[in-house]
């Protein structure tokens, strides 16, 4: 960003160096919001969506330091200081929480991040319209399918008690494989789930950016020999690199977030000890102890976790040329 | 860099609009009445004033106004009354009383609830449980004490002493509670491999292994083929948590010989449930895949004849009679429910809590001694037994006909007719006389005669009422040590040993402490 | 792309292998939703005995008799096709624009504006203090309340400005050599390039107004005005009780509703937004933008 504002100002101010006496800095500096004055109005409307509908009611975090509750309101509520935060690192699980989400959100980036991305380039080389159109429009339809639907489905499916896929290995292997009650299995089974009810619907965002590449390379890429594989290395990934990272930069940001609900549904006394995450742990202690303090305190957490992450992943993607989301 | 110090920007800017904002808002006293919250009739901020204004007398008649007062209760339906229906104006009429009845939907309750509280504009009469919000208001103020008013009125002064300790806050009631059965867990059991076997309904829990055994391997369904099984027990682990009770576990909490409480799974007889279960389970007497298997396809293989027994409420008998007819229909119904074997301590069973949410009286309302005393009127009334068929079944002639001092529902009903009472037995706390019913068919007869035997059997949990701290902070950690283990034992991952170790880990993250205060609260409730 | 002659024969299998992978993919992702389209048409009986099944033996209407037999829900359709329209223009409106300006790399204050919307991305006050905001608005029982609150969403925001920022600059230079302003600009060249973003987070809004039902049972406490979401998750929260059975709330007096009924309030809920993409398809085929537009 600021190279490229120094640029601009080389251009246009016939001035090279950076540091300009400071009234002439100050007098462009009105000429700039002047000229923009349009651009500020545009802005305007957003501007006042986050300041009231997202700044306005961030008091809400100090409850985090709080023993909150709703009657008494944050004015009269007990302040505890850190003793939320406390509670939960020193909770005798914590690592063990710690352990299966970050594994979780591990496997997540590893297997389910680069499937919609490879299901998008794959889907931009069918030929046939209709055939591209019919696939996009099925794989999509399992994000709007619930989650309680899809642990019961996948219940049936796979239950050594006549689910479907286990008689098809019993027949071939006369033996039965207990993926419901296996811990070693859990971790799989919550990404393919993952992945057959969301890669579809991921893959809508890199089909519009695939959608606005320039046809002409693609043209010239072929003129000049090129295979198909080798325009997709040269032309394709990096018309949708910037995407994929920004994508990826705010991925990060929400690392330690898991499906509560899907990681609930699919836990039970045989695999708990790879199943249990932060949000599990949250929800379980806040239905008995008022949601609100624990919860946002344990959300507080991961929020700057997270804005550590974004930024972080920031300063990388720029170091290495691309454009951050800054 | 010009990104860092914006960034210092941001995070000045948002402490101090935090700051500001957090001396504007806030619950308790703070809110504004500006009518928006509250809906349709905007009755709320009359209510203040217009209570007892009609006491002076006023016109010829000599009752006073009707009073005001505002209701929020769940609501498991998107068709509801408003207050034109003739059920509402009914009860109105009966009690003298305007009412605002707020039908929140059950799935938001919880957070509609916390958000009420959090606004400070509560309602006159709100039903509520005993989360940790309501216990903090309740503490700091929000809601009357009723407990000394209780004997003041015919009705109310009829409620279970029991559940009311259970419903207790600190010892103190807070609401009226809204009753449920007791006594509500039966077994049922398949009749027709019953009686293709020759057996009768278990008495003893011998008899009981005894049919596991017979539904698990001679062919009770009389096909020739090996696959039947004997009882269905899904993820959900309510089945376990009553046949140990069977066994003379305590219902969470027990005395031991010295007066002190110690934890069910303590006690040898939790033991030697645990070593039965294993046992069954080991024997094929139970579905393999228990452990794992959704709770919401539970009635499944009962009704579609692959298990024959069902440890569950007693209710669940018409259910499964109800969906077995429609596959295939007879005269006889399929199920036959009793209640739970006797075993090795007894004849005992698990209790429910008796109630499903209190209703309680907030202060901002209801100002003075005198008011409550009226909403407590309007409480008393509703208890009546014909308001009990009023919200219950509706009106006589309208909704229902009454025949041979039964009640038969009207059929074929158009649907405005039906949303007229839809969901208005929720205001219903079902506290005294009792009121006639449906004629009752064979399985509801039964039904009803094991719930009515099982008030004797029911073993209730001594630590109940109480509000732990310790609890609130670990308690769901230790259930899961205990309750994982005790899966684990069942389907022999671990032994003894093995459990004994989880008892030891449930002791170090905090057992021992909740222990103590569990028993400290025993003791204060017994020295009272 | 059509130049399927001159493809190579690693080329041509890697199509083969291509098409049947996307065939197998779709099947896998679309079968299950078949199932709960024909088991919202079969009886309770069929449902329980048997598995899975693509068509029922015995087509029954009972389960959408029952859904549809009061007005209420057609209003509540009504009622989410209103939110869902006016919410996805406001969001449209705020976000682009937004996003427009944020994109203009020279902007002052821009970085100082990014950072704000990232923190709020993360750190948020929570549910109860949302709900007051709203409520000292005086937006309670209204739309507004459940559409302005979501207008803009930080990750949306960020990733069509990231689209705004990749358009290439040559374009607006020409434009405004030809003298146009910043807001003609984004009127005569950015929107028209941007269709496939467009079309994209129109659809990601949409979807989310679509399905939204929290809010709408927080903010609206006539029922008249409820969604369909609403409705639908009223008819089977019964059974979605996760943790345990019946046992667990209030069923003494409220019977959970058949199998075909919970899925054929999938059905109802779901297809309506579901047929919205396919019409959107058009606007995702390529080229639409730059070729034209340069010469």
């Amino acid at each position: 960003m600021d190279t490229t504002l120094k640029h601009q100002a080389d251009l246009t101010d016939l001035n090279p160096k950076p540091s300009a006496p400071a009234p002439r800095r100050k007098n462009s500096k009105w000429a700039k919001l002047r000229k923009d004055y349009w651009l500020y109005i545009l802005l305007l409307p957003g501007l006042v969506y986050f300041l009231i509908f997202k700044y306005l009611p961030m008091w809400g975090v100090v409850i985090a330091f709080q023993d909150f509750s709703p009657f008494l309101g944050v004015l009269e509520s007990k302040w505890v200081g850190f003793k939320h935060f406390n509670n939960f690192f020193n909770n005798p699980d914590f690592a063990r929480l710690l352990r299966n989400t970050l594994i979780l959100g591990f496997y997540d980036l590893v297997f389910f991040f680069p499937a919609p991305i490879i299901a998008a380039l794959l889907l931009n080389e069918v030929r046939v319209g209709i055939f591209k159109r019919a696939v996009q429009t099925m794989i999509y339809v399992p994000h709007f399918i619930s989650m309680v639907i899809v642990a019961s489905m996948t219940y049936v499916f796979l239950t050594t008690n006549g689910g479907v896929i286990n008689e098809i290995i019993y027949e071939l292997s006369g033996q039965r494989i207990n993926f419901l009650a296996d811990p070693a299995w859990f971790r799989p089974l919550i990404i393919l789930q993952i992945m057959w009810k969301e890669t579809g619907w991921g893959t809508i965002i890199f089909l519009a950016a695939l959608a606005s590449v320039d046809v002409e390379q693609y043209e010239a890429a072929i003129v000049d020999g090129a295979n198909r594989f080798q325009r997709l290395w040269h032309i394709t990934l990096p018309a949708i690199s910037s995407t994929i990272i920004i994508l990826l930069i705010l991925r990060l940001g929400n690392f330690l977030d898991t499906g509560f609900e899907q990681i609930f549904l699919m836990t039970n006394s045989l695999n708990r000890s790879v199943a249990d995450v932060f949000d599990t742990y949250v929800y379980q202690v806040g239905i008995r102890q008022g949601a609100f303090s624990y919860s946002t305190a344990v959300g507080l957490f991961k929020s700057v976790v997270g804005i550590i992450l974004i930024y972080g992943s920031n300063y990388f993607a720029k170091k290495f040329g691309h454009e951050g989301i800054i | 860099m010009k990104g860092k110090r914006s960034t210092k920007i941001v995070a000045l800017l948002v402490i101090a609009v935090m700051l500001m904002l957090a001396a504007c808002s806030g619950g308790g006293s703070n809110s504004n009445n500006n009518g928006s919250t509250s809906n349709n009739t905007g009755n709320n901020s009359g209510n203040q004033s217009s209570n007892n204004s009609g006491n002076t007398g006023g016109s010829a008649e000599e009752k006073p106004a009707p009073m005001k007062i505002s209701i929020m209760i769940p609501s498991f339906s998107t068709e509801l009354p408003d207050k034109n229906s003739p059920v509402w104006k009914a009860v109105e009429e009966y009690t003298n009383t305007e009412l605002d009845i707020q039908f929140t939907p059950n799935s938001s309750y919880e957070d509609m609830l916390n958000i009420t509280l959090a606004s400070g504009d509560l309602p006159t009469i709100m039903n509520v449980g005993k989360t940790p919000s309501v216990i903090s208001a309740a503490r700091n103020g929000a809601f009357w004490e009723l407990g000394p008013y209780l004997q003041d009125y015919p009705n109310l002064s009829q409620a279970h002493p029991v559940v009311l300790n259970n419903t207790s806050i600190d010892g103190k009631i807070y609401g009226i509670y809204r009753a449920r059965t007791l006594g509500r867990m039966g077994v049922t059991y398949n009749k027709v491999w019953l009686d293709n076997l020759g057996l009768q309904p278990a008495k003893t829990i011998d008899e009981f292994y005894n049919i596991l055994r017979a539904f698990t391997y001679d062919d009770p369904d009389k096909n020739g083929k090996n696959d039947t099984y004997g009882v269905v027990i899904t993820k959900y682990t309510g089945p376990w948590d009553i046949m140990q009770i069977w066994f003379g576990a305590p219902n969470k909490w027990g005395e031991n010989e010295n007066g002190e409480l110690v934890p069910d799974f303590m006690t040898p007889e939790y033991r030697e449930a645990l070593k039965f279960f294993r046992k069954i389970y080991s024997e094929g007497l139970v579905n393999e895949d228990f452990a794992v298997m959704d709770s919401a396809a539970w009635n499944t293989p009962f009704v579609n004849g692959q298990a024959g027994v069902f440890v569950d409420v007693a209710d669940n008998a018409r259910r499964l009679d109800n969906a077995m007819q429609e596959a295939a229909p007879r005269d006889e119904p399929y199920t036959i429910v009793t209640q739970a074997p006797v075993g090795p301590k007894g004849h005992r069973d698990m209790p429910t809590s008796g109630w499903s949410g209190m209703l309680v009286i907030s202060k901002s309302k209801v100002k003075t001694e005198e008011e409550l005393r009226r909403v407590l009127d309007f409480l008393d009334k509703l208890n009546d037994v014909e308001m009990k068929l009023l919200l219950g079944y509706g009106i006589e002639g309208r909704h229902y006909d009454m025949v041979d001092g039964y009640v038969v529902p009207k059929e074929n009903l158009d649907a405005a007719i039906t949303q007229e009472l839809t969901g208005m037995n929720q205001l219903l706390m079902f506290i005294g006389e009792q009121e006639p019913g449906y004629a009752p068919t064979p399985i509801n007869a039964q039904i009803a005669e094991v719930q009515k035997a099982n008030e004797a059997i029911v073993v209730g949990n001594p630590a109940e009422p109480f509000v732990s701290e310790v609890y609130a902070q670990v308690g769901q950690q230790l259930d899961n040590i205990i309750g994982d283990a005790r899966i684990q034992y069942i389907v022999g991952q671990i032994d003894d040993a093995g459990f004994d170790a989880a008892i030891e880990l449930w002791k170090k993250t905090g057992g021992d402490d909740y222990i103590k205060e569990i028993n400290d609260l025993y003791k204060a409730a017994k020295g009272n | 792309m059509n130049s399927s002659k001159y493809d190579s024969f690693g080329e041509r299998l890697f199509d083969v292998l291509n098409y049947l992978f996307l065939a197998i993919f779709a099947l896998v992702t679309v079968l299950p939703f078949v199932y709960i389209i024909a088991g919202s048409f079969a009886t309770e009986i069929e449902l329980i005995q048997r598995k899975f099944f693509l068509f029922p033996r015995d087509p029954s209407l009972s389960a959408y008799q029952y859904i549809f037999s009061s007005d209420t829900l057609f209003r509540s359709i009504g009622n989410s096709v209103i939110i869902t329209v006016f919410g996805t223009l406001t969001n449209l409106a705020f976000t682009l624009s937004m996003a427009y300006s944020l994109s203009r790399k020279d902007l002052m204050g821009r970085n100082f504006v990014m950072n704000l919307v990232i923190f709020s991305m993360l750190f948020s006050g929570g549910m109860i203090p949302g709900y007051l905001v709203v409520k000292e608005l005086g937006l309670l029982n209204s739309y507004a309340a459940v559409i302005l609150p979501g207008a803009i969403s930080a990750f949306n925001l960020i990733v069509i400005k990231n689209f705004f920022q990749n358009l290439p600059p040559g374009l607006e230079e020409a434009a405004r050599i030809d003298g146009c302003s910043d807001v003609g600009v984004l009127w005569r060249i950015v929107l028209p390039l941007s269709k496939p973003i467009i079309a994209t987070f129109g659809l990601f809004y949409a979807v989310g107004h679509w399905n939204n039902f929290f809010s709408a049972m927080l903010y609206l406490n006539d029922s008249k005005m409820w969604p369909l979401q609403v409705m639908l998750r009223e008819i089977v929260m019964l059974s979605q009780v996760a943790v345990g059975d019946m046992s667990a709330f209030d069923p003494e007096f409220v019977e959970p509703p058949d199998q075909a009924v919970k899925m054929a309030v999938i059905v109802v809920g779901t297809v309506p937004i579901l047929l919205v993409y396919p019409f959107l398809q058009k606007h995702f085929a390529k080229g639409v933008l730059l070729g034209s537009i340069k010469g």
